[in-house]
């Protein structure tokens, strides 16, 4: 068999797999239909497993095993949760796959909701969304009526059926305990972990929650089997992930890769067209914003989780922002912030102070009005801020500061010493290409 | 909006959920969909609706950008300032709106009640930076500052969508 490295079956068929049948032609719902009639549970769990597949919301935890740890013997309803909020800056992976093919969504639903014994799971999609949202709803309403939701599934007699739930505008609800409050109707704070959802999730039910990536991976394993999945990548990062990257590239867009095959620079120059004519390469946030910054020195770096780390950065949620040599760090860097700072919950005081400090040192900067004392200033309120926290959106939020500050140190030193930031403003693209609507 | 209308929506999908608390999101979101913000009036028939008390819905509605507590424009366009549009231009392009438009550079809404512009965080749209959205309904991108302007000319010149999904 040639190695098929689309996991994601609108790509294989590269064409819009919104209804039932359309999927199923291109091989949907078989995975449902052999697991479901075949496989006990424990069986399905133990494919998950093998796999060896990563959680593709940002932390990369082994989704197999987090599925394993909701208790067996639990008398609480068990639920499965799609984190669907997907509202990193640079990723937009999970929209994709909502718009051109939902179906792999809800069979990967199934297939984990039964393995898991849940009878009910939730999509938690963005408010911003809505597009994307009335996709699904059809597509969820579509696969009722074919018998792949609600009672006795294709005749097997199980029983599981989905809930979309929209958000309303909060990349803290991203986050899956803030996710977990604000699908209960409370402020979508973090909660304090432990205990896990795994163990006391939604409604404090044992809950397992996966990102829209993640969980429509498991038909294509279920289909062609763990090894086939696990065979692709490299040990610690078996299978593909699909990037998202843009910014300063030609031809930004979605791109699948077998993790630890292609480097980032044949993502950035090969796959995304490259930069613009006459720019050179400045830095790139490969896994979201919330990672460390690379830069030059690092191109050459594969990309899978372990050799990404070994650069001093994460994979993330795999957004891969580019910034070629029109674009200033410091004003990036403050941008960032500035996302931070608004997004931040509030509940706790090192990250809702925090982020506001950072923001202000860096605008001050920006304005021309830095002092070298600031390096220090900010040196320390990293420290104040990273591993404070209840969750991780305050180390997200310094990662690419601190990292920005330590690889760029001149450009930083240069603005703060001669009072302005170059060069600017940042000339778009504007006037080159017409505007596209939805999709 | 009335409890009684918002009980309607509701009703459906009360048993999708174990507590009836998780209905106060979509309660806001539907009984917003019928003028574009909520009234204190609204938040109150909305507590009404799912058995919670005003300043318990009101302190969920102003924990989410998009639910309005003020009254906003007949449409809501939102420019995305986060860091892929901000490389691509969104900072003319929000200037530009915002010029356009007579309200401050952070925003506000036009004087004929038509329009608000707002900044957004990041939309998931960065393939197509800049890119604006319309409501939470149109995402369109990369977008000119001309095709800004046709933009915001259509939206006068048409209906405002019910509901209306922000
Ligand atoms: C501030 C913050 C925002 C997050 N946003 C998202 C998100 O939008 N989508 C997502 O899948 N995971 C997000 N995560 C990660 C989730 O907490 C969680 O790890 C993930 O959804 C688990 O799914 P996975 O194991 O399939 O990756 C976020 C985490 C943090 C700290």
């Amino acid at each position: 068999m040639p190695q098929l490295n689309s996991v994601y079956r609108h790509r294989a068929a590269d064409r819009v797999l919104t209804t039932v049948d359309t999927y199923r032609l291109s091989g949907g719902y078989l995975a449902l239909e052999k697991a479901l009639g075949e496989m006990t549970a424990d069986e399905l769990l133990y494919v998950f497993h093998r796999s060896g597949l990563r959680g593709r919301g940002g932390a990369g935890f082994p989704m197999g095993r987090k599925a394993s740890f909701l208790p067996k013997d639990a008398q609480l309803a068990k639920y499965l949760v799609c984190n669907a909020d997907e509202s990193e800056p640079g990723t937009f992976k999970d929209r994709e796959i909502m718009e051109l093919n939902p179906h792999q969504l809800i069979e990967g639903m199934v297939l984990a909701g039964y393995a898991i014994g849940a009878e009910r799971g939730y999509i938690y999609i963005r408010g911003e969304y809505e597009y994307q949202a009335q996709i699904l709803d059809a597509a969820i309403e579509a696969a009722r009526e074919s018998g792949y939701l609600g009672s006795d599934i294709a005749g097997s007699k199980v029983d599981f059926d989905l809930t979309l739930y929209r958000g309303a505008g909060a990349y803290i609800c991203g986050e899956e305990t803030g996710l977990l409050e604000s699908l209960e109707g409370k402020r979508g704070q973090p909660r304090l972990k432990p205990p896990f959802p795994a163990v006391k999730g939604l409604w404090a039910s044992p809950t397992l929650l996966n990102n829209v990536e993640t969980l429509a991976a498991l038909p294509p394993i279920v289909e062609n089997g763990p090894d086939w999945y696990a065979g692709m990548g490299t040990e610690k990062s078996p299978g593909t992930k699909v990037f998202s990257i843009s910014g300063h590239v030609t031809k930004p867009g979605n791109y699948e890769v077998v993790l630890g095959d292609t480097t980032l620079r044949e993502l950035i120059f090969d796959m995304a067209g490259g930069l613009r004519e006459g720019r050179s390469f400045k830095a790139c946030w490969v896994g979201g914003s919330s990672v460390p910054v690379l830069a030059e020195q690092h191109l050459d770096t594969p990309l899978d989780y372990e050799s990404l780390q070994e650069a001093g950065t994460f994979l993330g949620s795999g957004g891969c922002i580019v910034m070629d040599d029109s674009g200033c760090i410091v004003r990036a860097s403050l941008r960032l912030a500035s996302f931070y700072r608004h997004e931040s919950c509030g509940k706790c005081t090192p990250c809702r102070e925090g982020t506001g400090w950072m923001e202000n040192v860096l605008q001050r900067m920006v304005d021309g009005e830095g002092r070298m004392e600031d390096f220090e200033l900010m040196e320390a309120l990293f420290g104040r801020i990273g591993g404070k926290c209840l969750c991780a959106l305050a180390d997200g939020a310094v990662a690419p500061i601190s990292s920005a500050i330590r690889l760029f140190r001149k450009d930083f030193v240069r603005v703060v010493s001669e009072g302005s930031p170059l060069p600017q403003p940042m000339s778009p693209q504007l006037e080159m290409s017409g505007g596209r609507a939805n999709a | 909006m009335t409890a009684e209308e918002i009980r309607a929506h509701l009703d459906p999908i009360r048993d999708q959920f174990a507590e009836e608390r998780s209905l106060v999101l979509p309660a806001l979101k539907f009984a917003q969909g019928e003028k574009g913000h909520l009234t204190g009036d609204d938040v109150t028939e909305v507590a009404a609706a799912t058995n919670l008390t005003p300043a318990y819905v009101e302190s969920i509605a102003s924990f989410y950008d998009r639910i309005y507590l003020d009254p906003v424009g007949k449409r809501v366009v939102s420019v995305c300032v986060s860091l892929s549009c901000m490389l691509n231009g969104s900072d003319e392009l929000l200037e530009h709106l915002c010029s356009r438009e007579g309200v401050s550079h952070e925003g506000g809404t036009s004087a004929d009640g038509e329009i608000t512009v707002q900044e957004a965080q990041c939309l998931g749209a960065c393939d197509r930076a800049p890119c604006l959205q319309v409501d939470a309904e149109e995402t369109m991108g990369p977008v000119t500052l001309s095709e800004a302007d046709a933009v915001a000319d259509r939206l006068r010149a048409e209906p405002q969508p019910r509901p209306v999904l922000r």
